[in-house]
Order: structure tokens, then C-alpha cells, then sequence
């Protein structure tokens, strides 16, 4: 019983990758075009809000990019109503991405920078998104920024995960798999499928490993020659292996460079940040730190300058404190 | 004045992750030396200061806690697994970086040294930080 599938592909804020991965699948793609009907897709059409509310009974709704501003919300909210499986696409999706780390200013903040006062920037007239204002004799109204930026399952619930930025080929057959064997056997996805590794990078990782990693000094990318061979935290370079799902094939330790973590986590962290925090920091000169006094770890621990940027750059709306905070000051 | 008057009536909640060997003994010994100390702690054993993930950290800060108190092994040679303090140590130091960058006071999180005979000094560390927390006020987390 063969049956065409309802595909609408929604766009919140993303950087158009995940489109291109979606397109990016070479002779793959005409299978699941002929069996499917993509009733939405406004990255590659021009498609409005409207389109979306007069659809009914989409089969599978596929959310590209992390929740920013309130048309984003909306067309989540639109689109969990009319389909009967959501899919949360992608890293921004997923945990929040890149674009997460504007949780560590307040939404004005970030419009004045990015609109206001930037050298760059000529605005006489402070037209920010979320106000009103006049041309020709028309007024116009960019979408207002949420509060905070939100991966998708903080505002509806999200039946299956694929993680990645983008998602790698293997991971997106995985998902057409999933949509062929719905429309042709009519089989329907579990709810709370994560389509992903199930290790962390490390497990895949060619490079070798010493016994016992020990961290003597940090180290930049820049700051002299990576050995192609060693393990990078071997090498003082901080690299976000040990908490990244296995879900990339190493593409970026195979051109010598460190894991930034862009896949996202393993399942079961509650928060990336203060996971790594533990492993680094108990990484720091292993072996002579009956030796140093206290002071002298600390020293070493601290140059790294930005625990938050770093460890939690792509992840940053996940994790269990996602927002900067007003607190009484030392 | 209602601020001031909200601060004094204020009683901070603490979690403590305390080790098994040293703090959590010292703790043990305040009480059966009947040392009084403020009952706004709320102790959790741990095995080994070593054990304590910082996820328990802000886990403990997000669930309530105005203020988190970690107490271990004396350094160099007090831990019962060899080197577990010197991970709590360390994993501290970062830890206070990254509360700075969360805005929350980093203060809010404390790490002390208490062995096994210091049952006073554990009186006084709990009563020192709960002074500290009423003064500093609520953890509001938005």
C-alpha cells in the first residue's frame, strides 16, 4: 500500500545548511521525491505563513534552526498542530546552536549592538525588529526576538532527533529510510527516535591515545605544530571529543583540526558545559599535582578564558542554566 | 526598607556534598561534640569530593539552593583515593569561571578543606557562609 507523504519543511533561525543537506543526497532524494509531496518549504519556495495554516494532516514536519523570534514560535506552534510527526533537524533545532549564545545578553542588548551601534552601522532612525516604522508611507514590523533563544522541544514536544550541523549523509539516509518505510509498508517511526551515534567522538577518533592524558599548559590551534597523529588533549589543545556524539565520521580530527562539539552531546548530559568542566579540569598535570600547591593548578586551569563560549557554543540553550542571570555582584 | 526587611528574614538553603572520609566525618564530630551551627545546611554524602560532577552543582543551584558548599580532603595527602581533591580542586576553579560568565556570584559555591578532627572548623564554615548568603540575598534564576 503505497501512499504519498506529506513533507513540510519549516525554517526558524538557521543559516540555510540544513536545506542544503536536505537537497544533498544526489540520486537518493528522487525516491523520496516520488513518494512524497513537499507541501512547504520556504527556503527554496516562496511560501508564507498562510500556506502553512491552510495544510492539514502533514505527515512528517521537519524543523530546521532554533526558536528566535516570535514568527518562529509561531510557525512551530502552526506546524505541531498540523503534523503528525515533528522532526527537530539539525544541531540548532536540537540543542539551540550557535545563535544560543545570544542567551548571554538580554535581547535589547543584542539589537542595539547588532542594529545601533556598530561602527559600521548608519541608523539614524534606531529601526530595530519589533518596531514599527514608516517607508513610503507604509508601516512595516520585522518579527520581535523571543526572550531567550529555544531549541524546539522547549516549546513543543519533538517526535524524532536528528542531530548534526549539518546532519552527515548517513544520518539523513537514516531519516529517508524512515519515510520510505512509512509511505511504502506504512510503518510508523518511534516517537523519540535521536538519530545520531551512539558514542561519543572519541570511541571513532583515529588518533592515538596515551594512557593517561595529562594537560601541562593549554594550548591554542595557532600557537605552533599539531602532531597529525597524537591525541589533541595530549597536546593541550582543547578539544570537545570527549563529549560530542560519534556522529560526524571525525571530519574535522582528520584534517588536524580539534572538535568544537557541533554534533551536540550523548544522550543523558544535562549540562555540556559543566560536563567538560569535569573532564578537563581533572586532566590538568595529573601526575604532578601532589607536586604544584594549589595556587599553581589554579593558575593553569584558569587560562582558559571562556569556559561558556567554549564548551558550550553550539549547545548553550540546553543546557540546565540557559540564560544569563542577575545576580547580587561579588 | 521592604528590601532590607525581605534580606533579614531571609534563610539561605545549602546544599553541602560532602566526602565520606573527611567533611563529612568532621560534620559528624561537630554534632556529637554539640557544636552549634546554623540548620539551614542540607548535607549529602558523597564517596569522594572526586565524585562531585559539577552538573550536581548547578543542578543543586536550579532546584533551589541559594549556595553550595563542597567539603573534601585536606591537600596534598589527606584524600582517601589518592587524588580526588586535587579533580574537586580544579574542577572548582572552572566551575567559578563559568558561574561568572552565567552572572551568577561565583561565591555562591564554596570549597573548603575539613578532615576528620575539624568538627570545629566545619561548625564555623557553615556558619560563616550562611551569614554570607543572608547578606548576598535569594538566588532568583530566571
Amino acid at each position: 500500500m503505497k501512499k504519498q507523504v506529506k513533507i513540510a519543511i519549516v525554517a526558524g533561525a538557521s543559516c540555510g545548511g540544513c536545506d542544503v543537506a536536505i537537497a544533498n543526497l544526489h540520486e537518493r532524494l528522487l525516491d523520496v521525491v516520488a513518494r512524497s509531496d513537499i507541501v512547504f518549504w520556504h527556503t527554496i519556495a516562496d511560501f508564507k505563513k498562510e500556506d502553512l495554516e491552510k495544510q492539514r494532516n502533514i505527515d512528517f514536519g521537519i524543523f530546521i534552526g532554533s526558536i528566535r523570534t516570535e514568527e518562529h514560535l509561531e510557525l512551530a506552534k502552526i506546524l505541531r498542530e498540523r503534523c503528525n510527526f515533528l522532526i527537530a533537524f539539525g544541531t540548532c533545532a536540537c540543542f539551540g546552536g550557535m545563535f544560543g549564545l545570544g542567551n548571554v545578553a538580554e535581547r535589547y542588548e543584542l539589537l542595539k549592538v547588532g542594529y545601533i551601534t556598530t561602527p559600521s552601522t548608519e541608523n539614524p532612525r534606531e529601526v530595530i525588529p519589533g518596531n514599527k516604522f514608516e517607508v513610503n508611507g507604509v508601516d512595516l514590523t520585522l518579527p520581535r526576538l523571543t526572550e531567550w533563544c529555544m531549541p524546539l522541544n522547549k516549546v513543543v514536544n519533538v517526535d524524532i532527533f536528528v542531530q548534526g550541523c549539518p546532519p552527515i549523509e548517513e544520518a539523513i539516509d537514516k531519516f529517508y529510510e524512515t519515510i520510505i518505510a512509512y509511505a511504502d509498508n506504512g510503518v510508523a517511526p518511534e516517537r523519540g527516535t535521536v538519530i545520531a551515534g551512539g558514542k561519543t567522538l572519541c570511541d571513532i577518533c583515529p588518533r592515538e591515545k596515551p594512557e593517561k592524558i595529562t594537560i601541562k599548559r593549554f594550548r591554542r590551534v595557532h600557537e605552533g605544530p599539531i602532531d597529525p597523529n597524537k591525541c589533541l588533549l595530549a597536546q593541550g589543545i582543547i578539544c570537545l571529543g570527549p563529549i560530542t556524539i560519534a556522529a560526524c565520521n571525525a571530519a574535522c580530527i582528520r584534517a588536524n583540526m580539534p572538535c568544537r562539539g557541533c554534533f551536540g552531546p550523548p544522550p543523558d548530559v544535562l549540562d555540556r558545559a559543566a560536563k567538560f568542566i569535569s573532564t578537563i579540569a581533572s586532566l590538568v598535570e595529573i601526575e604532578n599535582e601532589k607536586l604544584l600547591s594549589d595556587e599553581e593548578l589554579i593558575k593553569i586551569v584558569e587560562e582558559i578564558e571562556d569556559p561558556l563560549g567554549t564548551f558550550h557554543r553550539f549547545t548553550f540553550p540546553s543546557g540546565l542554566i540557559n540564560k544569563k542571570q542577575e545576580d547580587a555582584e561579588e | 526598607m521592604e528590601a532590607v526587611k525581605e534580606k533579614e528574614d531571609f534563610e539561605p538553603r545549602i546544599t553541602a556534598f560532602l566526602c565520606r572520609w573527611c567533611a563529612y566525618a568532621g560534620a559528624d564530630l561537630a554534632g556529637v561534640s554539640r557544636l552549634e551551627y546554623p540548620p539551614n545546611i542540607i548535607p549529602i554524602m558523597v564517596p569522594c569530593s572526586g565524585r562531585i560532577d559539577p552538573q550536581f552543582i548547578l543542578l543543586a543551584l536550579k532546584n533551589g539552593s541559594d549556595g553550595v558548599l563542597i567539603g573534601g580532603c585536606h591537600t596534598p595527602n589527606d584524600c582517601h583515593y589518592i587524588s580526588g581533591n586535587f579533580k574537586a580542586l580544579k574542577r572548582f576553579a572552572l566551575l567559578r569561571k563559568y558561574l561568572k560568565q552565567l552572572g551568577i556570584n561565583p561565591n555562591r559555591v564554596r570549597l573548603e578543606w575539613i578532615s576528620a578532627t575539624e568538627g570545629k572548623k566545619f561548625s564555623q564554615v557553615v556558619k560563616e557562609f550562611t551569614e554570607f548568603l543572608k547578606k548576598l540575598g535569594p538566588l532568583k534564576l530566571r
